[in-house]
């Protein structure tokens, strides 16, 4: 039985290769891995954990009630408080205010919704504002140009 | 030819034959275990009951998206929402608005500056314009995606509630995906170096809440929808309505799709 060494050899490094590779891959493929297919799942609940930046939709009614009241019967109601402030999370921490929220006064901000476009849907009020500004051409426009007759109550709660 | 020892009754050739099939046997309980879970894919295991915030369960949703071209006005709050909730870096987009102007010839001026972040100024194309509109984009969170099938590393996936996501931790930033996606939705980080893209707010939808650019949109040009929900308003409008696809041709099978959209669009 001289040659029963080679099948001992043979079987033994066959077994370590495998365990090697059995080891190793439990190292190298992470924690669930392939639970619900080729990725790591666990990623997916990284991304849950994210926190939120804009609030709920009501969540400024929580506080300021009367802006939210008039706001709500205004022509600007789908315009949601944060796409002309700022996000929720700048203002509020743990539901207490840390900071004032921001107050955007630029022309700039208007201008996003009310400049008039070829190609802009006639969902919403337009002007050219060099022409309602009666300015001409190159000339600048004011930095606070239109909340210098359009003041925050308006803009709030537009007729 | 080596001869074989009389009474052993045990050769080379059996131990070669008895070798290959033990190995074969080993390498498809190791592999073949490993690739029949990817093949299932959507089939859920008993290790993943795993469950998000407030229970939320991923496979009881399927979200879908649905933008309205006749309704955008191209303001880019969607953008600048989009920016301000995932902390998007400057001049990279998750979602963008394009402007399309034609003229009467057939000619198709696109633009799209600084993605819309900071809305559109008229321009003067000097050509005869006949029709103009905006048209949001964004990762149209493809079925069939290229994106993924790429992914070396495993790091690109679609959810079980139907969303492409990047798995920032094992995502190496070869950009194939980058160069993969038809629809240009994908980047690499300027800091991170990995592969970044809408995600559809995950961290809100799993709170109940919408996305920042269908919450932050003045007009409902966005809309977003599930699936699996019953009386769902997205569903039933994409079940009825006169729907389409961009770049249809490609088959990737997206869940973002456009009501009045024209031909002009890529």
């Amino acid at each position: 039985m001289e040659h029963t060494k080679h099948i001992w050899r043979a079987a033994i490094l066959l077994v370590t290769v495998l365990v090697v590779l059995v080891v190793g891959r439990h190292f190298v493929i992470p924690k669930s891995f392939g639970e619900m297919g080729y990725y790591r799942y666990d990623a997916l609940f990284e991304y849950m954990g994210k926190e939120m930046r804009h609030g709920s939709p009501n969540a400024c009614a929580d506080c300021h009630d009367e802006i939210a009241a008039a706001k709500a019967s205004g022509k600007h109601a789908p315009v949601k408080c944060e796409v002309c402030h700022d996000t929720l999370a700048t203002h509020v921490k743990d539901g207490e205010k840390y900071a004032d929220m921001r107050i955007n006064r630029s022309y700039e901000l208007c201008a996003y919704c009310h400049q008039k476009l070829v190609g802009r849907p006639a969902l919403v009020a337009q002007v050219d504002l060099l022409e309602h500004l009666e300015l001409s051409p190159g000339q600048p426009i004011p930095a606070e140009a239109c909340v210098q007759c359009h003041d925050a109550g308006m803009i709030h709660h537009p007729e | 030819m080596c001869e074989r020892k009389e009474g052993n009754g045990y050769g080379r050739r059996d131990f070669l034959r008895m070798a290959a099939t033990g190995a074969g046997g080993m390498a498809l309980v190791m592999f073949g275990g490993g690739q029949a879970l990817v093949s299932a894919n959507t089939v859920k295991s008993t290790a993943s009951d795993q469950l998000g915030p407030g229970g939320y369960d991923p496979t009881k949703h399927h979200y879908i998206y649905l933008v309205d071209v006749d309704k955008c006005i191209g303001c880019g709050s969607c953008v600048r929402a989009c920016e301000r909730e995932n902390q998007v870096p400057r001049h990279f987009f998750r979602t963008w608005i394009e402007r399309y102007q034609v003229s009467r010839s057939g000619e198709v001026f696109v633009d799209s500056p600084n993605g819309g972040h900071d809305g559109f100024q008229p321009s003067d194309t000097g050509a005869d314009i006949t029709k103009a509109f905006f048209v949001p984009k964004l990762c149209n969170h493809c079925e069939n995606t290229p994106c993924v099938q790429l992914c070396p590393v495993g790091a690109s996936f679609v959810s079980p509630d139907g969303l492409v996501l990047v798995d920032e931790k094992r995502c190496i930033g070869c950009s194939y995906c980058v160069q993969a996606c038809p629809y240009g939705s994908r980047f690499i980080h300027p800091e991170k170096h990995v592969a970044s893209k809408c995600t559809l707010c995950y961290h809100r939808l799993v709170r109940g809440e919408t996305t920042a650019c269908v919450q932050n949109c003045p007009t409902g040009a966005r809309q977003l929808g599930d699936r699996k929900a019953l009386h769902d308003r997205v569903s039933e409008i994409i079940a009825t309505s006169k729907v389409h696809v961009l770049k249809p041709e490609l088959h990737t099978e997206p869940q973002c799709q456009y009501l009045g959209l024209s031909r002009e669009v890529r």
